[in-house]
């Protein structure tokens, strides 16, 4: 059987604060497929952001095994962990963390400057809409603006896996909608694998797969063979 | 307050220790630093004061240009306010001390006094004496008992003699015999005297080199019994309750001082009738003593004369009368003479006339006697009687045979004439023969026949007469013969006859000539005898006459030896009288002039001068409390920095705790809580923080600094080091803590205050991020182009937070400016030394001749110089103390005069440039340079005018001064100098200049040196060899002094860059976790996160260092200005190198800060990234 494109394979995640155990991910399975629309759902707590931490890069499983396009992700060091988010992985944060200091583009190209085979800062720009905004900072963009920007600097980097930890979460409805658009676009025209991070659980029509997550595992992992265009999408 | 509130005051300390610390740190530098600069200077004055009160040092000395008499001190003690007095003997001299000459102060001791004196820990020395001030403590060795010794300073630097040593003096400033007995001093001892605080020059003379070298104290046993009080010593009252020279104490001392200048008239007047009184006794008794001698002499002299006057008549008289006898005796010989002439020609013409009549006598006598004796004789008789009696015997029978013959005669003569016919025949007949010869011959035989019949006749004739003679019977002859015997008989017998007749005439004659003979010859003897006695009595009379004379002559001649000798008497009379006169005149006149002189000088004695001098006027004292007070002015400046800083560090630290807190305080505005009680918190804080900074810092520091700095100036001052723990000053303390806390708390309050003034709600809200904004160097295309994205976001990061950029290139840039300050003044202080002896000063060797020096003299030293081969570069100067002032200034200080012999030769000897622009100035006969420290003191440029004054023996301008127009500024270091060319100094001085100072090279070698000073010292006039490597030495230890103080500027401005860098650090990286974090999800390495971050910190250190050079230049140029004293300039500009090592030690901090900031970005979470924005 060939190997999943992502794999989590029992993976443990335990914080220790002082006396204190916390599990956050206990026993966690499931797998991507290459190019698919993945969203990952579940409550807050349940375990979805330490599993968006392990599956970028940001963070070590305490046990378990992590594969990303066969390569063993769980195992890696310190240092190969930062060349693994720095090659394979495409972040996309909540509250878009630009640099304030930098334009649009040149946000773009701090990512891009970083990694072997990024795609032209500008391509990416208009991929995202946004060819006519790319001189202008962060501050004068609106949010959903700033998310596509982000989108654009993880998209420029040619990563393996977009990831993206609740995108339209500072977003309002409408702009959400194009977000979540634009990431289902990108999927479909290039692609390439998009995992979603959400308490949204509307988003999961718009998934090919949906991985819910709740007190630390992975509670049903369901595949969607006609997931519905994101601007279709109530919530 | 509420418990709670106070709680959370207590995690926030807790839970932001660094920051906390951070803040206390800042504040602690900035307060300690302060404070313990500040105390510097008091603790300095209270240590002087200590001193100066344990040793009971004189406040106010009081001096005279004509000293004091013991009436003075009486008036001075009696002045209100004054407390204790002290008179006191001091003079300057060149002496000869180990190897070198020196200029020593040589001062009386009360030597019972100081016997009875007892040391006491550190300060003080005690004594049971009134009035025993100024009291030396005894170092080594013991007090001088006799005449003779001496104590001298034991706190002379390499002092190369000691006890038991013998000090020369050479010569003084006044004469040394008026002010000494002796001119060597044995050491006995040493001692340290407060009234020589500074070690560096114990006051200033117009000797030597214009320093005092070494200061010596005497027993009054060596101070000759006249010499006035040179100075009187007092204390005031109430003053040694102050600290000395803070404003009380000036007020009390001066109030004293005033009433002492008051009534300084009055001491003057006093002190100049006491002096002319005092003289005008000693000259009166002299003029007495004058008028009686010169009467006495005078006497003697008008005896003399008298009697050489008398003398001389006498022997005039005497020469007169010897005249006259002589003249008497002259004609008296004379007369004598022709008398005696006379007579002796009647005696003589007598004696003639008898010698003849004798002679005539003897001669008839003769002819007497040879008559008679001839008849007598002739006649065969021996009486004329019986010749009378023959003669007329004889006349008878001549008589009958006359008659007889007379027959024969007749007869014969007819026979002779019958003879003489037949002759006369013959010759006819023969004639008539020869004629008919002839005439037959000659054929004429007629005539012959003629003649024949004569002849026969003839014949016939001669026949006839033939037969006749033939009867005759005789012959012709017969004849004749018969006849002549007849004729002869008769005339024999007629003269027998005659004979007879005669004879008997002349017997009567001779009987009447006999008897005229004897007449006569009894007249003759007669008139001889007669002769005789007539002679006898001329003669008599004449050796009568001649004895007479000759007594006469004798006489005279007598008289004439004896008027010899008393004329030669008279004259060695006159002459001796001539030179008693003379000396007679010159003693007195001389003397006259002498005591008339002294009365001149009596009557010209002015008002003396009175000085009333305080302890800023006292060299040691004043140096120390200038640099006391400099420490003042550099601790005024400095802590401002660092307050600055530590306000910058607050403001940005307490800026950042409230961001960090503002969703805390919008809760605590939700709860309710006042913004007052908000503010309260943070103010606490801070306040806390500022609180125990302060106290730590202040207590710490104001113990280490003034503790670094008076051991520092412990190497050039004796003011003991006060003993642990220093006191510390409680105005400055809290003045200093209180500056500091409210800094913080200012800086706080300025953070807290804008965020306090937003609702709640706004505060729950996350703050809006600051606007990326385009900077002007983007505008530059081409470059911003080149720079990578991290440079980019580096540039604009730096100018997106002005505040932190604001405050982190304030921070270094004072830092950079402290250490640039720092090296800046090591390389001003080494400058001086470095740059004036090399690069301007050439020459190393100066040799100064003594006043009263004369060409000769320099001559033979230049001379000496020359030829050791070891010496070049020689240059006559004329060196002249004096003291320079300007128009625009009332203040006078001292100044070398320079006056060179060639211009050329001193142009090579030293370097006349201008330190600015480097140009080097002209230097002629008509030049006047100053040197650059002096042009900054009056603002004197070229063309201004200088002003030198002359300077009396206490060291104070006199006279109007004499302008001299500048006609450059040289660069220079130590000492104010003038260098005037000797055209333009004619203008100050007619007198023609010695040259009697020497600058010369010599080779770096000791023992040449040395041989060279000693031959140097064997030279009549040579009072002073000074080689610069001991100057350049005695500077080097007095700078060390100031490096101390350089090092605790640099150690304190590197604690300060380090805090402030580590803060603003530490801050950067708690305001940008967020995008640290995001740039470590991106999948930043660790490198290019530090790059990221540190290249900013970085830049910002470049930036603030590069600022704080600036800042530093002018930071360095104050403190250099102020730090700085009046002798000396410090080197003005800054090297490269310090340049290079502030700049490199704030990067260095700034690495350090870095690297020890990694373990911070690594532990920046990534998931902080996740976080919502609050």
């Amino acid at each position: 059987m060939p190997m999943a494109f992502v794999e989590f394979k029992d993976v443990c995640k335990v914080y220790r604060m002082g006396d204190v155990e916390v599990r956050a991910v206990y026993g966690m399975d499931f797998t991507i497929e290459r190019g698919e629309f993945v969203v990952i759902v579940g409550p807050s707590g349940a375990g979805k952001t330490t599993v968006l931490n392990m599956l970028g890069g940001m963070d070590a499983p305490t046990s378990g095994t992590i594969v990303l396009d066969g390569k063993e992700v769980s195992s890696m060091g310190e240092r190969e962990l930062t060349q693994y988010r720095r090659h394979d992985i495409g972040f996309v944060f909540q509250f878009y963390n630009l640099v304030q200091n930098l334009t649009a583009v040149e946000n773009v190209e701090l990512a891009s400057q970083i990694c072997m085979n990024p795609l032209p800062a500008e391509d990416v720009m208009s991929m995202v809409g946004l060819s006519e905004r790319m001189n202008n900072f962060p501050s004068q963009l609106s949010g959903g603006e700033q998310q596509r920007v982000a989108i654009a600097r993880a998209l420029a980097k040619n990563p393996k896996l977009l990831l993206c930890d609740e995108p339209t979460g500072a977003l309002d409805y409408v702009t959400g909608k194009q977000i979540l658009k634009l990431l289902q676009d990108t999927c479909r025209t290039t692609g390439r694998t998009v995992a979603i991070v959400t308490h949204n659980s509307a988003f999961t029509q718009i998934a090919d797969r949906v991985i819910e997550v709740r007190e630390g595992k992975a509670r049903s992992v369901t595949t969607n063979d006609h997931p519905a265009d994101a601007m279709t999408v109530e919530w | 307050m509420q418990s709670a509130f106070l709680k959370d005051i207590a995690r926030s300390v807790r839970g932001s220790l660094g920051r906390f610390l951070a803040i206390m740190g800042i504040v602690a530098l900035g307060c300690g630093f302060y404070a313990g600069l500040q105390m510097c200077g008091p603790d300095m004055r209270s240590d002087a004061d200590a001193l100066y009160d344990g040793t009971n040092l004189w406040d106010l000395r009081i001096i005279s240009t004509l000293g004091f008499g013991r009436d003075d001190v009486e008036r001075v003690s009696s002045i209100e306010g004054v407390n204790e007095t002290m008179p006191s003997i001091t003079c300057d001299a060149m002496a000869r001390l180990g190897t070198e000459q020196v200029a020593v102060r040589i001062s009386s001791l009360r030597m019972k006094a100081a016997r009875e004196s007892e040391p006491e820990e550190l300060y003080a020395v005690a004594s049971g004496t009134a009035g025993y001030l100024n009291r030396p403590r005894l170092v080594e060795g013991r007090w001088p008992n006799k005449r003779g010794e001496c104590v001298v300073s034991a706190d002379v630097p390499r002092a190369d003699y000691g006890i038991g040593d013998t000090i020369e003096l050479l010569y003084g400033t006044a004469d040394l015999d008026d002010m000494l007995k002796v001119r060597k001093l044995r050491i006995v001892g040493t001692a340290s005297s407060s009234n020589y605080p500074y070690t560096g020059s114990f006051g200033s003379t117009t000797l030597g080199s214009g320093m005092i070298d070494q200061y010596v104290f005497v027993s009054p046993a060596s101070i000759a019994d006249d010499a006035p009080y040179t100075e009187i010593y007092l204390t005031v009252s109430g003053a040694v309750d102050e600290t000395s020279e803070s404003e009380r104490y000036e007020e009390v001392v001066d109030a004293t001082k005033r009433r002492i200048e008051d009534l300084g008239n009055e001491l003057s007047s006093a002190r100049q009738a006491d002096l002319k009184a005092s003289a005008q006794e000693k000259l009166d008794e002299k003029w007495d003593e004058y008028r009686s001698e010169r009467k006495k002499a005078k006497r003697k002299l008008n005896d003399a004369k008298t009697e050489l006057d008398d003398a001389k008549r006498q022997i005039e008289d005497g020469e007169r009368e010897l005249a006259d006898g002589e003249a008497q005796y002259q004609s008296g010989l004379t007369e004598y003479e022709s008398q005696r002439a006379n007579g002796m020609q009647q005696l003589d013409d007598a004696q003639a006339q008898i010698d003849s009549g004798q002679a005539e006598l003897d001669a008839r006598r003769g002819e007497f006697e040879a008559g008679r004796g001839e008849l007598l004789s002739q006649m065969g008789v021996d009486s004329l009687d019986g010749a009378q009696q023959a003669l007329e015997a004889q006349a008878a029978q001549l008589a009958e045979q006359r008659a007889s013959l007379e027959g024969q005669v007749t007869q014969l003569g007819e026979l002779i004439a019958t003879f003489a016919r037949r002759s006369e025949l013959a010759a006819q007949a023969e004639a008539l023969a020869l004629q008919l010869a002839q005439l037959e011959e000659a054929g004429m035989d007629e005539q012959a026949e003629a003649l024949r019949p004569q002849l026969e006749q003839l014949q016939a004739g001669i026949a006839a007469i033939d037969a006749g003679i033939a009867a005759a019977g005789m012959t012709e002859e017969q004849a004749q013969a018969a006849l002549a015997a007849a004729t002869d008989g008769l005339a024999q017998i007629e003269a027998g006859q005659q004979q007879v007749s005669t004879g008997l005439a002349s017997v009567s004659q001779l009987r009447d000539a006999e008897a005229q003979l004897a007449a006569g010859q009894a007249e003759l003897d007669e008139g001889r005898s007669e002769l005789a006695s007539q002679r006898e009595n001329a003669e008599a009379q004449l050796a009568q006459a001649r004895d007479e004379l000759d007594a006469a002559a004798a006489q005279l001649e007598e008289a004439r030896t004896k008027l010899a000798d008393a004329r030669v008497q008279y004259q060695d009379g006159l002459a001796e009288y001539r030179d008693g006169k003379k000396e007679f005149d010159d003693k007195f006149s001389d003397a006259l002039e002498q005591l008339r002189d002294a009365q001149r000088e009596i009557d010209d004695i002015e008002k003396p001068d009175i000085y009333a001098l305080d302890r800023t006027q006292s060299e040691g004292a004043a140096t120390y409390h200038a640099d006391a007070g400099r420490i003042d002015s550099i601790a005024d400046v400095f802590p401002f920095i660092f307050f600055l800083v530590a306000a910058l560090v607050s403001l940005t630290t307490m800026t950042r705790m409230v961001e960090d807190d503002r969703v805390l305080i919008g809760t605590y505005k939700a709860l309710g809580y006042s913004t007052g009680a908000i503010a309260a918190k943070y103010l606490a804080y801070a306040g806390i923080a500022g609180a125990v900074g302060a106290t730590v810092g202040i207590v710490a520091l104001s113990q280490v600094l003034p503790f670094i700095v008076m051991s520092a100036y412990s190497i050039i001052y004796t003011v003991p080091i006060h003993p642990f723990p220093l006191p510390i000053d409680l105005g400055i303390a809290l003045a200093s803590g209180g500056l500091g806390v409210g800094v913080t708390l200012l800086a706080t309050w300025g953070a807290v205050v804008s965020s306090l003034r937003e609702v709640p709600a706004a505060l729950m809200l996350p703050r809006a991020p600051k606007a990326g904004k385009r900077i002007l160097l983007e505008r530059i295309t081409p470059i911003w182009r080149r720079l990578s994205f991290t440079w980019k976001v580096t540039c604009r990061n730096l100018f997106r937070y002005k505040r932190r950029f604001l405050m982190t290139v304030i921070g270094i840039s004072g830092c950079t400016a402290l250490l640039l300050v720092g090296f800046g003044l090591h390389d001003a202080i080494w400058d001086i030394i470095d740059r004036q002896y090399g690069p301007i000063i050439h020459y190393d060797t100066t040799v100064g001749l003594d006043d009263n020096a004369i060409e000769l003299d320099v001559r033979r030293v230049s001379d000496y110089l020359e030829s050791t081969g070891e010496v070049d570069g020689i240059v006559r100067v004329q060196n002249e103390n004096m003291q320079a002032g300007a128009p625009t200034s009332d203040e006078k200080i001292r100044v070398n005069v320079v006056i060179p012999r060639s211009a050329e030769k001193m142009a090579e000897a030293v370097t006349f440039r201008n330190r600015l622009s480097g140009e080097g100035l002209t230097f002629d006969d008509d030049a006047v340079l100053v040197t650059e420290k002096l042009s900054l003191k009056y603002g004197l440029d070229v063309g201004d005018d200088i002003y030198v004054y002359d300077q009396d023996d206490v060291g104070n301008a006199v006279g109007d001064g004499h302008a001299l127009t500048v006609t450059g500024v040289a660069e220079n270091y130590v000492g104010n100098l003038v260098y005037v060319g000797r055209n333009a100094w004619k203008s100050v001085s007619g007198a023609k200049p010695v040259f009697s100072t020497i600058y010369a090279s010599t080779t770096p070698d000791e023992r040449v040196r040395t041989a060279i000073t000693d031959e140097l010292h064997d030279i009549e006039g040579v009072s002073t060899v000074i080689y610069s490597d001991e100057t350049i030495n005695m500077y080097r230890k007095m700078l060390s002094v100031v490096d101390m103080i350089v090092v605790v500027l640099i150690v304190s401005a590197a604690a300060l860059a380090y805090i402030v860098l580590y803060n603003l650090t530490n801050i950067n990286i708690g305001e940008r976790v967020r995008e640290i974090a995001s740039l470590k999800v991106l999948g930043f390495t660790r490198g290019e996160v530090y790059t990221y971050i540190f290249r900013e910190i970085a830049l910002l250190a470049v930036i603030g260092d590069a600022l704080g050079m600036v800042f530093g230049i002018f930071l360095e140029r104050f403190v250099v200005t102020t730090a700085e004293v009046d002798y000396v300039m410090f080197g003005r500009t800054i090297h490269p190198a310090s340049f290079g090592y502030a700049f490199a030690l704030t990067l260095a901090f700034t690495v350090l800060v870095i690297i020890s900031m990694r373990h911070k970005l690594d532990r920046v979470d990534m998931v902080e990234s996740l976080k919502s924005v609050d």
